[in-house]
């Protein structure tokens, strides 16, 4: 670097004049950080998540617990805490939830983006959006008072009787006390409230496919059942996938509901209609009783840590998927 | 197969009018089509070319709020008959779009998907693809690359994959509307030799605004204005010798 001439008093080491269009020199890290200041809310969301995971983990005590907190022995009156069962209790929720609300949200979308008349579609399309704004506490209470009565007298006895042949499910497993309230109950509301995002980015992925596209498919003799299938679904399929990814997150992360009807128990589940507990559930409804157990506050915090790095790890996997499936569709990587 | 039975016209249209809610697009369409011969429909854009072509397969039928009178006879049989099924319809009269619409799956697969939705078995599947891809030129270019994604291609490459598409289904009529109008002039050239082999073998309907790309491929044209017919007959006569004011200013480019 040379140095500039003093423009105040003409004084350099040497008068060479500086190029034209150059700027008064300032000092370099301000400059950089003006430089940079367009770039700072980009960054924050980053920023967060970073300071999410650092701080939680701080708090955590990670040390305390080991490998035994990924154990599937829960006591907590003598303090023996793995927390293995809220993971199983979770997946055991949340991935038969998600299963059911894309299959659902693929009925619904289908239904409105290929079968109904225009109109029609333009009513009951923005139903889907009423769906997506009832509190979660609203979904649990009705859950609750309306629907688990009907599960425990009903659905699951019928269940019981008609899938005994899937191990779990065999009818001499229902115990009668449990007023309804278990496994199936939480799924239910689970799969109500991954619906409407899975519905709506199914619905954008349909959507999105050109017309002419369509016009193609039915121009070759193909029913419109046919286009969708063959067609339409694939040239969605990365939205379709991002429903899967982020209806996932939903169901994993929904806490409140889950906690009104999973039945709150700290054991794995003995059969399809049991009681057991989630990792949200769990830490919403233990924090009462952690206040004055530090240690006890250590796991709670761990264990969010721990739903931390399965959204985080599913929605990386996610992403890199429906990137993958953009790199095979033009290039056949 | 797919030849006229008794020597007359493939399609024959007869009075044919299509209305929106107020407009009428299409106004009492007169129009013959006969075996091996390529036909194009030209006009200035809005006169209801692609609205007319677009009746010859029921593809109008989509869009809501569209009435279609009259008669469009294939054989002798006509299309817009209660108990027709247009399904059937269109693996007999077959369409390309105005861009590239090649669907996200491989050049065998977007070839073989009439075939498919037809229940063809895979050995028929096989020869036909094979034989479609042939008859639409692009054999030579993509037989190395079947599984290759169909997006991968050239425009123009994919364009004559959706024309092969349509072969695969052994249609005896293809609608092309304005297949060349998102090409480049080498890729056009390479479509327009497709058409003019395959005028050997089908009833071809081109729809386009170039009256160049008529000259060159067409056997007879037919020329439509504000949703009528105005003038039709051979190429030649068509473009050197129009009867009417309205065909003489298009053809000679001086079109309002």
């Amino acid at each position: 670097m040379t140095e500039p001439p003093d423009p105040a008093t003409g004084t350099g080491p040497e008068p060479v004049p500086p190029p034209a269009a150059a700027p008064p020199a300032r000092r370099g890290w301000l400059r950089s950080l003006g430089r940079a200041v367009p770039y700072l809310p980009a960054a924050a969301p980053a920023a967060i998540v970073v300071a999410v995971a650092i701080t939680l983990l701080l708090a955590s005590g990670f040390h305390n617990f080991g490998w035994d907190f990924f154990g599937l022995k829960f006591n907590s009156d003598q303090g023996v805490w793995g927390v293995g069962v809220l993971i199983v209790g979770s997946f055991l929720t949340a991935v038969p939830a998600l299963v059911l609300s894309m299959l659902l949200g693929l009925g619904i979308a289908i239904a409105s983006t290929t079968y109904l008349p225009r109109a029609l579609a333009r009513v009951l399309d923005p139903t889907v959006d009423l769906l997506a704004g009832i509190p979660s506490v609203v979904y649990g209470i009705w859950a609750f008072v309306a629907v688990a009565p009907w599960f425990g007298r009903v659905l699951n006895p019928w269940l019981a009787s008609h899938l005994a042949f899937v191990p779990g499910f065999a009818a001499n497993s229902i115990s009668p006390s449990s007023e309804g309230v278990g496994l199936p109950i939480a799924i239910f509301v689970l799969t109500l409230m991954a619906l409407p995002i899975t519905t709506l980015l199914i619905r954008d992925a349909l959507r999105s496919v050109p017309r002419d596209l369509w016009e193609s498919g039915l121009a070759l003799g193909a029913t419109r059942w046919e286009v969708v299938r063959r067609v339409a679904l694939r040239h969605g399929r990365r939205g379709v996938w991002s429903a899967a990814f982020l209806g996932f997150g939903r169901a994993i992360g929904e806490t409140v509901a889950v906690a009104m009807v999973i039945g709150a128990v700290d054991k794995l589940p003995s059969n399809a209609y049991d009681s057991t507990w989630t990792m949200a559930a769990f830490m919403f409804q233990e924090l009462d009783a952690a206040f004055g157990s530090s240690r006890y506050l250590e796991l709670l915090a761990e264990l969010g840590l721990v739903l931390l790095a399965i959204t985080f790890a599913v929605n990386l996997i996610g992403r890199r998927l429906v990137a993958h499936l953009y790199a095979e569709e033009v290039a056949g990587l | 197969m797919s030849a006229a039975l008794d020597g007359g016209p493939v399609l024959q249209v007869r009075g044919l009018t299509v209305r929106a809610e107020r407009r009428t697009l299409l106004d009492r369409i007169d129009l013959d089509f006969p075996a091996r011969s390529l036909t194009a429909v030209i006009g200035a854009s809005g006169c209801g070319k692609t609205t007319f072509v677009r009746t010859l397969n029921r593809m109008v039928e989509l869009t809501p709020g569209l009435t279609v009178s009259g008669s469009i006879r294939y054989h002798g049989q006509d299309i817009y008959d209660r108990g027709v099924d247009p399904v059937l319809v269109r693996r007999r009269i077959g369409m390309v779009f105005q861009r590239p619409t090649v669907f996200p799956m491989s050049v065998f697969e977007n070839a073989a998907f009439g075939l498919r939705v037809a229940h063809e078995p895979e050995a028929e599947i096989d020869r036909s693809v094979t034989d479609a891809l042939a008859r639409a030129g692009l054999w030579d270019e993509v037989k190395d690359e079947l599984d290759r994604p169909a997006l991968a291609l050239s425009g123009g490459q994919q364009q004559r994959l959706c024309i092969a598409r349509a072969l695969a289904v052994h249609p005896s009529v293809l609608l092309l509307d304005e297949p060349t109008s998102a090409l480049d002039p080498i890729a056009t050239q390479r479509v327009e030799t497709t058409m003019r082999h395959l005028k050997e073998e089908l009833v071809l309907i081109l729809v386009t605004h170039n009256v160049g790309q008529a000259a060159r491929v067409s056997d007879r044209v037919a020329f439509l204005s504000a949703g009528r017919l105005i003038e039709q007959g051979p190429t030649a006569e068509m473009l050197e010798r129009p009867r009417d004011p309205l065909t003489q200013q298009f053809v000679s480019g001086r079109f309002a």
